[in-house]
């Protein structure tokens, strides 16, 4: 039934997104299918319609996991309504009710049956996701204070917030998206406030981390952006220094975490805190590294849902984290072990992947920029990030395995979604289809691209 | 309303020198009691209109949160002494040198002095001390009442505000408030015997030692 839900919510985003295009809010205002709404809808339906056909899969082939099968459909099946609506909302505190949804329904889905360290990490979830949506909620309220000094009426209305300057540049307006830039960053996984992030993608299931990872950030992120079409159109680079700052803070602590750990599902995690400062530092660039970003952002929904399936497969065979613990992964898992090589490789930001171009246009805005402290400072994260990774998970899929374990061998269809998101990732990085580079090039106009 | 809104500073205060579970949560409850009187005085009417933002100040802040809260404590038999900041003088002055930025800070944000301005002061203050009791982290307790403080001062602040949204975001609100308690409240329950999280356990089995997972 989830599968069949999600196959109707990814043919009708897909259908929006590729369609005739509609523009204007719709539903009294309260919802809008711009190119940010089309591209995201398209991006997290498709993502939760792979993860969704996985879980079915993992059902069919282990009858033992239906009920956390069953479990995770009654929870997935709120969070990607109000996913839906995060992404479709014209009204900013619509878009943060709906975010809270989303953090409701997948907070029971990070523990594990019998697994009390997996409960701490629902909370530490839980418990960051309210703080950061308060701190969210309060920039809203300091954005509303503004409004009401300025005209005497609020509103959260993305069109009447828009052009707005007095409001935007009062010391109020200024306050409220600083504060919506912390908060909706706590929920995205950037400094300061990041801790929660690996944690919680280590300990929560697969299919779980995978909905964090590709879905739930880019709902964050989503509202992000909403803040900054809205900032933009009056004080461009208001926010880009602190944009930056952050960005780059995530890098740093997420390329000495990586250094510092063997476990490779907080590896992975860690570098979803590396990705999200690169996205960060893309933002606060603007200009030509928007179409950068959004090339990033898409390729990164699809190589982090390979990678935390993939390495939920790995722990479940191996019974371990511990990368050293696993050698000669390409004979003992084929499967798994080429989603991993491949998954690190875009992951890395290899050629011929969307997340090399993406990368690659971010390093170009800033140089453009002249922004040469933070190119320097950026490319030096990536490269420590790119040795620890390499030193920790090209081992693990090379070499003779450290224990011969007879398997049962895995069919093609339990791959087949990976195959997709792996499809996905070497188009964007090869060739766009005209609609999509379209859709791709208007939501960057709108970030202040070209 | 300036003597509601000093003390709401006191509530805000002096639980974090009582270090008792019950004192947090009674400075909870009266936190939310005295929202609900500023509602008043900020010219809140007993009337449908009233009603969602009534239920949020009454029934979910000022008794539920602490009941549902006080309710999973009982369960799990937790010990009376609490620490929601280290008990210490480095910690002591923090908090108040918070209190007294905070005020520094509404000064800035609301140059005339008066209601306005000290309501932003205190609003201020509560998420800047909610902030230090989640930064310091003692115990899940120590970690929720932190986090409910921010709510708090995020609710109290949205009292200042002459806005009037509409109902059903008003209730969606309210009810999120609601879930988001109940969901502490079972977390703290569940998290009994649980400190902390776990180490890197490099070689450690997966928590389903041979299960299957999703």
């Amino acid at each position: 039934m989830l599968v069949g839900l999600a196959s109707v919510l990814a043919a009708g985003a897909l259908g929006l997104a590729f369609g005739a295009p509609t523009t204007g809010p719709i539903v009294g205002g309260y919802f809008t299918v711009d190119a940010t709404a089309r591209l995201f809808l398209a991006l997290v339906n498709s993502v939760f319609f792979g993860i969704a056909a996985y879980v079915h899969h993992r059902e069919r082939a282990l009858p033992e996991l239906r009920p956390e099968a069953l479990r995770f459909a009654t929870w997935s099946a709120p969070f990607i309504v109000a996913a839906d609506v995060v992404v479709l909302s014209n009204h900013l505190l619509l878009a943060w009710l709906a975010l809270e949804v989303t953090t409701l329904a997948a907070a029971p889905l990070v523990t594990r049956p019998r697994s009390p360290t997996s409960v701490r990490a629902s909370f530490r979830y839980f418990l960051f996701s309210s703080v950061g949506l308060g701190i969210a909620l309060l920039g809203l309220l300091c954005l509303e204070r503004a409004l009401e000094l300025d005209a005497g009426r609020a509103t959260f209305f993305l069109g009447d917030l828009a052009g707005r300057t007095r409001v935007l540049s009062s010391l109020w307006g200024r306050v409220g998206v600083v504060l919506l830039v912390l908060g909706y960053g706590t929920k995205f996984g950037l400094a300061p406030m990041y801790s929660w992030l690996p944690e919680t993608y280590d300990q929560a299931p697969p299919a779980t981390a995978a909905l964090l990872a590709s879905v739930q950030s880019n709902l964050a992120l989503v509202c992000l952006l909403r803040v900054l079409e809205v900032q933009r159109t009056v004080h461009r680079d208001f926010v880009a220094a602190e944009l930056l700052f952050v960005g780059l803070a995530s890098m740093g602590v997420s390329a000495f975490s990586i250094v510092a750990t063997r476990n490779f599902k907080r590896l992975i995690a860690y570098a979803a805190v590396n990705h999200a400062g690169v996205i960060a530092i893309g933002l606060g660039i603007g200009g030509s590294a928007s179409y950068g970003v959004l090339l990033y952002v898409v390729s990164n929904a699809f190589i982090k849902a390979i990678l935390f399936l993939t390495a939920g497969k790995i722990e479940s065979h191996y019974r371990t984290k511990d990368a050293h613990g696993i050698r000669g992964l390409i004979r003992d898992l084929p499967y798994s072990g080429v989603f991993l090589m491949v998954g690190t490789f875009a992951l890395l930001g290899f050629p011929p992947f969307g997340s090399f171009l993406g990368e690659l246009l971010i390093l170009a805005g800033l140089i453009q920029a002249g922004q040469i402290v933070v190119f320097v400072l950026f490319c030096t994260f990536i490269a420590m990030t790119f040795v620890a990774m390499g030193r920790t998970i090209f081992p693990m899929i090379w070499g003779l395995p450290v224990r011969e374990v007879a398997w049962p061998r895995q069919t093609a269809a339990s791959a087949a979604p990976k195959w997709v998101f792996l499809a996905a990732l070497v188009a964007m990085g090869i060739y766009l289809p005209a609609p999509v580079n379209d859709l791709f090039r208007a939501v960057a106009r709108s970030l202040g691209g070209p | 309303m300036s003597g509601l809104l000093i003390a709401f500073v006191l509530v805000l205060v002096v639980p974090l020198f009582v270090a008792t579970w019950r004192t947090s949560l009674l400075g909870l409850a009266l936190q939310g009691a005295l929202m609900t009187a500023i509602a008043f005085r900020h010219g809140l009417h007993l009337s449908v209109h009233a009603l969602p933002e009534l239920v949020d100040l009454v029934v979910v802040r000022t008794l539920l949160t602490p009941a549902l809260l006080r309710h999973a404590l009982r369960l799990r038999h937790a010990g009376p002494r609490n620490d929601v900041i280290p008990p210490n003088l480095l910690s002591w002055t923090v908090a108040l040198a918070l209190v007294v930025a905070a005020f520094r800070v509404a000064a800035v944000l609301v140059p005339a002095e008066g209601d306005p301005q000290t309501l932003v002061g205190v609003a201020t203050a509560g998420v800047l001390l909610g902030l230090l009791v989640l930064a310091t982290r003692s115990s899940p307790i120590s970690e929720v009442v932190g986090a409910l403080r921010v709510e708090n001062a995020v609710a109290l602040f949205e009292l200042g505000s002459l806005g009037h949204r509409g109902v059903g975001l008003r209730l969606s609100q309210s009810t999120i408030t609601l879930i988001t308690v109940v969901y502490f409240a079972r977390y703290l329950r569940a998290l009994h015997g649980v400190t902390g999280a776990e180490p890197e356990g490099e070689s450690a089995p997966a928590p389903e030692s041979g299960r299957a997972s999703l």
